[in-house]
């Protein structure tokens, strides 16, 4: 569902709140079928802002949006889904791990997705929010940036 | 915090959002502001301010999403079950009203969350203030929504052998498909007619009893059968939502020996916002028409 209404009614997300009712959805659909992942969530949440300069926030398009003075290091949505802009070199680092995919809209960009289904999958997902952060840190600009994402 | 002041605090949002939803929804009823019409700012912005009402209740709490989408779902529900209470609204209405109050209490703790973390007190006075406009802008405009549902079908039998299953067709006993037939939304099973002429009275009959009352406009023999409701029934699931106006059925021989079925219905719609409500309204009434119109053509291509 995510996939087909990201790909044919994605044109619609400009429409206020429109984005977030459908993330609420999302949420709500977790919460009926597997409330186990919404805690997952939260426990990512709980330990990235946790880490220095680290702020949480609502995503523009739904989801939570982890900011290190005010630059994104990347953004949950409520399906699980982890969206994390790298270089494109790091991207092909990662890509050899075998467990990222391209983003589910910009796949010619540096931009990623992880997606989080498990308890196994919590320690990888903070390992690439914190390779992000770091990389905010020492302030490398981030290559195959796409700024309407 | 100790667990009396936790739920306190849970039961004042669940409370005071619901209570909220009440008196505005009672307010536009005893104003009259859309007599017989639910709208958009009743389905949209009422769950929106319910779900940052609880939020502002709750800011103390520091929820956790789990918990803060458990407890919407609660406040969404508790709404939509007082709506079957005081509005007399049916079971399937009830289903069909829930992703869309639920998403939208969801989306307003959302909100909610990050005005309250903000704690900008105008900016929190902006967002009320706008929702509060079109509010009012939403409860004053008018509403009307009519439209035609048109589906086809290819049948394998002339144009005479179909006519005969169009104006009156036997009882239909084949399972249902679609399922909020299979849950229990009435479905077509028969229709009679009293006479085969323009002005005779036609019955459709639904699964549960209910009768249509129709009454036939143009008879156009193996071309064309369009026909008004008169009347329908008093059902909850419908009454106030949505009026079926004119039913149609138009027959065209293809000159193989076959025919194309086309069925059309008119509607008028009384619940707003069309992009959710039309949708199924659209989505019911293309499965009526196939229902019928697969029945009338296993009947016609019986040998």
């Amino acid at each position: 569902m995510f996939a087909f209404t990201v790909k044919w009614l994605g044109f619609l997300k400009g429409i206020p709140g429109l984005a977030l009712f459908f993330d609420a959805l999302l949420k709500l659909q977790l919460f009926l079928l597997r409330p186990q992942l919404l805690s997952m969530l939260d426990e990512i949440e709980l330990e990235v802002t946790s880490w220095e300069g680290i702020s949480a926030r609502t995503h523009k398009y739904g989801g939570l949006q982890f900011d290190y003075l005010d630059k994104e290091i990347g953004h949950l949505h409520s399906n699980g889904l982890l969206d994390i802009l790298f270089s494109f070199k790091i991207k092909e680092q990662l890509r050899e791990e075998g467990r990222i995919q391209d983003h589910h809209v910009f796949v010619n960009t540096g931009w990623i997705t992880f997606g989080i289904r498990s308890k196994q999958d919590i320690p990888y997902a903070l390992c690439l929010l914190k390779r992000s952060y770091l990389q905010k840190i020492n302030g490398r600009p981030a290559q195959g940036y796409r700024s309407d994402h | 915090m100790n667990n009396k002041i936790y739920n306190f605090k849970v039961l004042k949002g669940i409370l005071l959002s619901n209570l909220f939803a009440f008196v505005l929804i009672g307010i536009t009823r005893y104003l009259e502001l859309h007599p017989g019409v639910f709208v958009y700012a009743e389905f949209v912005i009422i769950p929106l301010v319910m779900g940052i009402i609880s939020t502002w209740c709750w800011r103390d709490l520091q929820l956790k999403s789990r918990s803060l989408t458990g407890l919407s779902c609660v406040n969404g529900l508790l709404a939509i079950v007082l709506s079957s209470v005081f509005l007399g609204e049916g079971m399937i209405c009830l289903l069909i009203v829930s992703p869309l109050i639920l998403g939208f209490v969801i989306t307003g703790t959302v909100i909610g969350k990050a005005m309250f973390k903000r704690d900008n007190k105008n900016l929190n006075m902006s967002v009320l203030s706008l929702l509060l406009v079109l509010f009012v802008a939403d409860s004053v405009s008018d509403h009307q929504h009519e439209r035609m549902v048109s589906d086809i079908v290819v049948i394998d039998a002339p144009t005479k052998e179909v006519w005969k299953h169009v104006v009156a067709f036997e009882r239909i006993d084949e399972e249902n498909k679609y399922w909020l037939f299979q849950i229990g939304m009435p479905s077509p099973v028969a229709a009679t007619v009293e006479g085969h002429r323009e002005g005779a009275g036609r019955k459709c009959i639904f699964s549960n009893g209910y009768v249509f009352d129709e009454r036939i406009a143009v008879y156009n023999r193996e071309r064309d059968l369009t026909f008004d409701i008169v009347s329908q029934p008093k059902d909850p699931e419908i009454m106030g939502h949505i009026d079926i106006l004119r039913g149609q059925f138009l027959l065209k021989d293809n000159g193989d020996g076959t025919t194309t079925l086309t069925g059309n219905s008119w509607y008028r719609l009384y619940v707003f916002p069309l992009w959710y409500y039309d949708i199924w309204a659209e989505s019911i009434t293309r499965n009526v028409h196939l229902r019928v119109m697969d029945h009338i053509k296993s009947l016609s291509e019986k040998k």
